[in-house]
C-alpha cells in the first residue's frame, strides 16, 4: 500500500505450510524449482534458501567519494566558527583589562553591522529566494527591540552574578561556548539553532556580567548579538552566493582569531592554531583515508524501507 | 437432622404450660418466647396469640408443651398429648425437666404419626436404639440481651424477598426483639392467663422516661421554631452580599454554627427516629452537644473567675507584638548572607524593604487594636455558652487574624516563587527549541525568532540567576505559615472530634455491651452422654473501633484531604495551601 515493501519481509517464519519432520537443511525435490514465496505451498521448508541467496548483496550502497580540498572548504565553516568564539573572548578579555573602550566597541560594532546588512541586502536582491522576504521595517524593529532590551536590563545583569564566583562563571561560560560549538548546526546556519544561540548568549550574559560597568555589559551583549546571531546568517548567504569570497573570508577569520588570542596570550593562541589546523586539515585527511576502509553491506535480509513520498498521500 | 430449640433462660425454672414461639422458616429450628402456664382456656390462648401477632408482626404459634412436674402433679403425659391436637401443628414439642436435673427431654410429635402410631420418641435416654430420631439442640439465650440488641452490621429498609432470606441468627434477634408487646403482660397482672418470660424489673424509672417523653415534645417545638428565625435571619439579604458571604465560609466559627444549626436540625424533628441507625445518629449528637456544652460551660467558669480574660488580654498584646519583633530579626538576617548563602544582594534588599513595611504597617495596626482587644475577648468568651466547639473555633480564627501578617507573607513569596518557576519552566524550552504543545498536551520542536530567542534567553538568564533569593524567602515565609496551619489544624480537629465522635454508642459499648452485637458465640452448658447438648448463647460485643467507625457523625474531616504527595508538589511548585479546603457539599 505504501510502495514498494522489499520482498525480505515475506521471508518471516509464517507457519503457512505443513508442518514436516525434516530439516532446513535436507534435500529438496530438484524437480520443482524453488521460489521465494510464502503464499504457494512448496515442497520446502520456510527457511530454506538456494544458491542465489548471496546474489542479491549489496555493498557500500549510495557511497560518495569525497575531495580532499572540498573537505577541507567545507571544515573551514567549523574552523571559522572556533575562531569567532576566540574573537569574541579576545574582545571580553580587552575589555576587563580596560584596553577597549565600550564606545570604541559600540561604535565599531555598529558600523560592522551596518556594512553586514548592506552586503546581505546586496547579495539577497540578486536572485528572489522562495520564501517572502523580510521588510526593512521588520529588521528596523528586531534591532530596536535588540538595542533597547540589552540597554534597559544591562544594569540588572551587570549585578546578576555579583554574588557568584568568578570561577563558577568562568566554568559556565566555557561549558556553555562549548555546546555553542557542538550544537551549532554547521550545515545550515541560516536560521541559528535554538540551542546554540541561546548557549552562546548563557555564555555572554554571564561574561558581561563580569565587566565593571553597565555600558560595558551593554557593548558585549551587543558584541555577542553580531558575532553569535547575525554573522552566521551573513556567511551563510556568502557560501550560498559568493563561494570563492567564502574561503577567503574563513581564512580571514581563522587569521583573525589566532592573531588577537596571541596578543592576550600566546599559549591560546598555539592551541587555538593546533585545534584550526586539526579541524581543518587533520580531519579531513582522516575522513578521506578512512573511506577506503568502508564496508557496507545491503541485502534482503535488511528491514523494508519505504520508498515512496508519502506526502502525495496525506493531500 | 438437627433440631435447634432457642429457650429463654428465664422459662427454665417456670411451671408447666404451653410454650409460645416461632418456628423459623428455611431453618430446622424453633424460637420459645414465653410460656402460658395451666390452667387455660384454649380458645383464650388462641386469641391472645392472634392479638399478639397483630401487635407485633411475628408469626407467633403454639410450639408445644412444656413441663416441669412438682410434687404431686405426675401422670401428666395424656394430657400434653391432647393438647397437641387441640393447637393442631406440624411438629408437636414436648419437653419436659425433673427437678434437680439439668437436663431437659423432649419429644417431637409429627402430625403425621401422631394418629397412626405411638410418637417418636426422641428421648435421649433411648438414644442408641432409633436410627431416624432427630437431635435436639438446646440454645439458652438471654431473652432481655437478645431483645434490646443490635445485630451488625445494621440492615436497613426491608429486605428484599428475591436475595437469600436473612441468617438464621438474625432471624432470631429480629423474632426477639419485635415480640416486645409479647413481654408488656406482667407477673402480677390479673388476666385470664399467666405466663412466664423476660419481664422488666420496675416500671417507676420508665415513669420519669415518659415524663421526658412528653416535655421533650414542647421543646422541640421551641427549638423548630428558633431554628426556623435563625434560617429566617441567614437567609437576609445583607449576608448574601460578597464579602460576606466569602469570609462566612472561611471562618470555622461560621462554619460550626452551620454545622450545630444542622445537628438542631435533626434533633428538633417532631417524628420520632425511624431505625436504629437514625436512633444512634439522634443520641450521638444529642449527647456531644450536651458534653460541649457542658465543657463550654466550664470553660466560662474558669475564665470569668479571678479575671483571667484581663489577663489573657494582658498577654495577647505583648505576644504578637513579640512575634513581629522577631520576624523583623528573621527578615534583617534574611537581608544579610544568611547561613552563608550567596544570594542577589540587589533584589534582597528590595524583598526586605518590602516585608519590612509590610510588619511596620503591621505593628501600628496592632498598637491601635490594642486597646479593644479585653472587650473583644469579654464578648469572645460569652460563646463559650454555646459550647466548647465554638470556643476553639473562635480562638482559631483569632490566630488566623492575629497571624494574618504570616499569611500575607506567604502568599507574596509564594506568588513571586510560582511566576519564576512556572517562567522558568517555559524559558527552559525555548532554552532547547522546544515548545509545549496545548492541543496535543505534549512538548513539540519549535523554530523561535532571533529576537524571541535573544529575549528569552536573556530573560532565563535573570530568572535563574534570581531563583535562590527568591526560592530562600519562600522557603522561610512557607516554614512560618505551615506553623501557623499545623496550630490551626489542631484546633480544628479538636473541634471535630467533638462533633463527631459517637459519645453515645460508645457509653452504650462500655455501660451495656449487649446492646451492639457482633455475633454471638456459644458456651457448652452440659453435655452428658444421655441427654440434649445445652448451649448457652451469649453475645458478642462489637470492638470499640467499629463503634466509632459506624457511629462516627459525618463531617468535613471524613472525607479524604490532599495526599501528602500532592501537598508537597504544591509547596515545591509555589501552588498556595489552605487549612480550609474541605468539601462543602456532604453527601453520604
Amino acid at each position: 500500500m505504501f510502495g514498494k515493501i522489499a520482498p525480505t519481509c515475506l521471508h518471516t517464519n509464517l507457519c503457512l505450510c505443513v508442518v514436516r519432520a525434516m530439516g532446513p537443511d535436507s534435500a529438496p525435490d530438484p524437480t520443482v524449482p524453488w521460489r521465494k514465496v510464502l503464499w504457494e505451498r512448496q515442497p520446502f521448508p520456510d527457511n530454506y534458501v538456494d544458491q542465489r541467496f548471496l546474489e542479491e548483496l549489496r555493498r557500500n550502497e549510495g557511497l560518495r567519494h569525497y575531495h580532499y580540498w572540498a573537505v577541507v572548504k567545507e571544515a573551514g565553516f567549523v574552523g571559522q566558527q572556533l575562531s569567532c568564539v576566540a574573537i569574541f573572548i579576545t574582545l571580553w578579555l580587552y575589555m576587563e583589562q580596560g584596553l577597549l573602550t565600550p564606545e570604541m566597541l559600540l561604535v565599531t560594532s555598529l558600523t560592522c553591522a551596518v556594512l553586514g546588512y548592506g552586503l546581505h541586502q546586496a547579495l539577497t536582491s540578486q536572485v528572489e529566494s522562495g520564501c517572502e522576504p523580510r521588510t526593512h521595517l521588520a529588521d528596523l524593529q528586531s534591532a530596536t527591540i535588540f538595542l533597547s532590551f540589552t540597554f534597559g536590563f544591562s544594569p540588572v545583569l551587570k549585578t546578576l552574578t555579583e554574588s557568584v564566583s568568578t570561577d563558577t562563571v568562568y566554568a559556565m561560560s566555557a561549558l556553555m561556548l562549548l555546546a555553542h560549538l557542538v550544537s551549532f548546526p554547521y550545515a545550515q546556519p541560516s536560521p541559528p539553532g535554538s540551542l546554540s544561540l541561546n548557549a552562546a548568549l548563557f555564555a555572554s550574559v554571564c561574561l558581561a556580567s563580569r565587566l565593571p560597568g553597565a555600558l560595558h555589559t551593554f557593548a558585549m551583549l551587543s558584541c555577542a548579538l553580531l558575532v553569535f546571531a547575525l554573522w552566521p546568517c551573513l556567511l551563510q548567504r556568502l557560501r550560498d552566493k559568493a563561494p570563492s569570497h567564502f574561503t577567503g573570508v574563513c581564512v580571514g577569520m581563522c587569521i583573525g582569531g589566532v592573531g588577537g588570542l596571541s596578543s592576550q596570550s600566546f599559549g591560546g593562541a598555539v592551541l587555538l592554531a593546533l585545534a584550526l589546523g586539526s579541524v581543518t586539515f587533520l580531519c579531513p585527511l582522516l575522513l578521506v583515508r578512512l573511506q577506503r576502509h568502508k564496508d557496507n553491506i545491503q541485502g534482503p535480509w535488511d528491514e523494508a524501507e519505504i520508498h515512496e513520498d508519502l506526502i502525495h498521500f496525506l493531500q | 437432622m438437627v433440631l435447634k430449640i432457642f429457650f429463654p433462660q428465664c422459662c427454665n425454672r417456670a411451671d408447666s404450660g404451653l410454650l409460645i414461639g416461632r418456628w423459623i422458616t428455611g431453618q430446622d429450628s424453633a424460637i420459645v418466647l414465653a410460656v402460658i402456664h395451666y390452667p387455660f382456656i384454649p380458645g383464650q390462648v388462641k386469641q391472645y396469640i392472634q392479638q399478639m401477632q397483630a401487635q407485633s408482626g411475628v408469626e407467633l404459634s403454639v410450639l408445644g408443651s412444656w413441663s416441669l412436674p412438682k410434687d404431686g402433679q405426675d401422670e401428666m403425659e395424656n394430657f400434653l398429648k391432647d393438647l397437641s391436637t387441640i393447637f393442631p401443628q406440624e411438629r408437636w414439642l414436648q419437653i419436659s425437666r425433673q427437678m434437680g436435673k439439668t437436663g431437659f427431654t423432649c419429644e417431637v410429635l409429627c402430625r403425621s404419626q401422631r394418629g397412626a402410631a405411638a410418637p417418636q420418641k426422641v428421648s435421649e435416654k433411648k438414644d442408641g436404639e432409633k436410627h431416624e430420631e432427630e437431635k435436639v439442640i438446646f440454645v439458652h439465650y438471654d431473652q432481655m440481651k437478645v431483645m434490646l440488641s443490635q445485630l451488625h452490621p445494621v440492615e436497613n429498609g426491608v429486605p428484599d424477598p428475591k436475595t437469600d432470606p436473612p441468617s438464621e441468627l438474625r432471624q432470631v434477634f429480629q423474632t426477639v426483639a419485635s415480640s416486645r408487646p409479647l413481654f408488656f403482660l406482667d407477673r402480677y397482672d390479673d388476666g385470664p392467663l399467666k405466663t412466664t418470660h423476660w419481664q422488666s424489673e420496675g416500671r417507676e424509672a420508665s415513669i420519669i422516661v415518659e415524663l421526658l417523653k412528653q416535655a421533650s415534645v414542647p421543646l422541640c417545638l421551641l427549638l423548630r421554631w428558633l431554628l426556623a428565625l435563625w434560617a429566617w435571619l441567614c437567609n437576609a439579604r445583607v449576608f448574601s452580599l460578597f464579602p460576606l458571604r466569602v469570609v462566612g465560609s472561611k471562618m470555622s466559627t461560621c462554619v460550626q454554627l452551620s454545622y450545630r444549626t444542622e445537628h438542631m436540625r435533626t434533633l428538633s424533628s417532631a417524628a420520632p427516629a425511624a431505625g436504629h441507625d437514625q436512633f444512634m445518629r439522634k443520641a450521638n449528637i444529642l449527647v456531644s452537644f450536651l458534653v460541649d456544652t457542658a465543657l463550654g460551660w466550664l470553660l466560662i467558669w474558669w475564665l470569668y473567675r479571678d479575671d483571667h480574660i484581663t489577663m489573657l488580654a494582658h498577654t495577647l498584646m505583648p505576644a504578637a507584638d513579640h512575634v513581629a519583633k522577631e520576624l523583623q530579626e528573621l527578615l534583617q538576617w534574611l537581608m544579610g548572607a544568611p547561613a552563608g548563602l550567596k544570594m542577589n544582594r540587589a533584589l534582597d534588599q528590595v524583598l526586605g524593604r518590602f516585608f519590612l513595611y509590610h510588619i511596620h504597617l503591621w505593628i501600628s495596626y496592632i498598637h491601635l487594636m490594642s486597646p479593644f482587644v479585653e472587650g473583644i475577648l469579654w464578648y469572645g468568651g460569652l460563646s463559650a455558652s454555646l459550647g466548647l466547639t465554638f470556643a476553639l473555633s473562635l480562638f482559631s480564627d483569632m490566630v488566623a487574624l492575629l497571624t494574618f501578617h504570616i499569611y500575607c507573607f506567604y502568599v507574596y513569596g509564594a506568588r513571586l516563587y510560582c511566576l519564576k518557576i512556572y517562567g522558568l519552566s517555559s524559558l527552559w524550552r525555548l532554552f532547547r527549541g522546544k515548545k509545549w504543545n496545548v492541543l496535543r498536551q505534549r512538548v513539540d520542536s519549535c523554530s523561535y525568532d532571533l529576537d524571541q530567542l535573544f529575549i528569552g534567553t536573556l530573560l532565563f538568564t535573570i530568572l535563574l540567576f534570581l531563583l535562590p533569593t527568591t526560592a530562600l524567602y519562600y522557603l522561610v515565609f512557607t516554614l512560618l505559615r505551615l506553623g501557623v496551619v499545623l496550630f490551626q489544624g489542631v484546633l480544628h480537629l479538636s473541634v471535630d472530634f467533638i462533633n463527631s465522635f459517637p459519645l453515645f454508642a460508645v457509653s452504650l459499648r462500655v455501660c451495656r455491651s449487649y446492646r451492639l452485637a457482633e455475633g454471638v458465640k456459644f458456651r457448652v452448658l452440659c453435655e452428658e452422654p444421655g441427654t440434649a447438648l445445652h448451649l448457652l448463647m451469649e453475645i458478642n460485643p462489637l470492638p470499640c473501633g467499629s463503634v466509632v467507625q459506624t457511629y462516627r457523625t459525618p463531617t468535613y474531616s471524613c472525607y479524604p484531604k490532599d495526599s501528602w504527595a500532592a501537598l508537597v508538589k504544591k509547596l515545591f511548585v509555589g501552588e498556595l495551601i489552605y487549612p480550609w479546603r474541605r468539601k462543602t457539599s456532604k453527601t453520604d
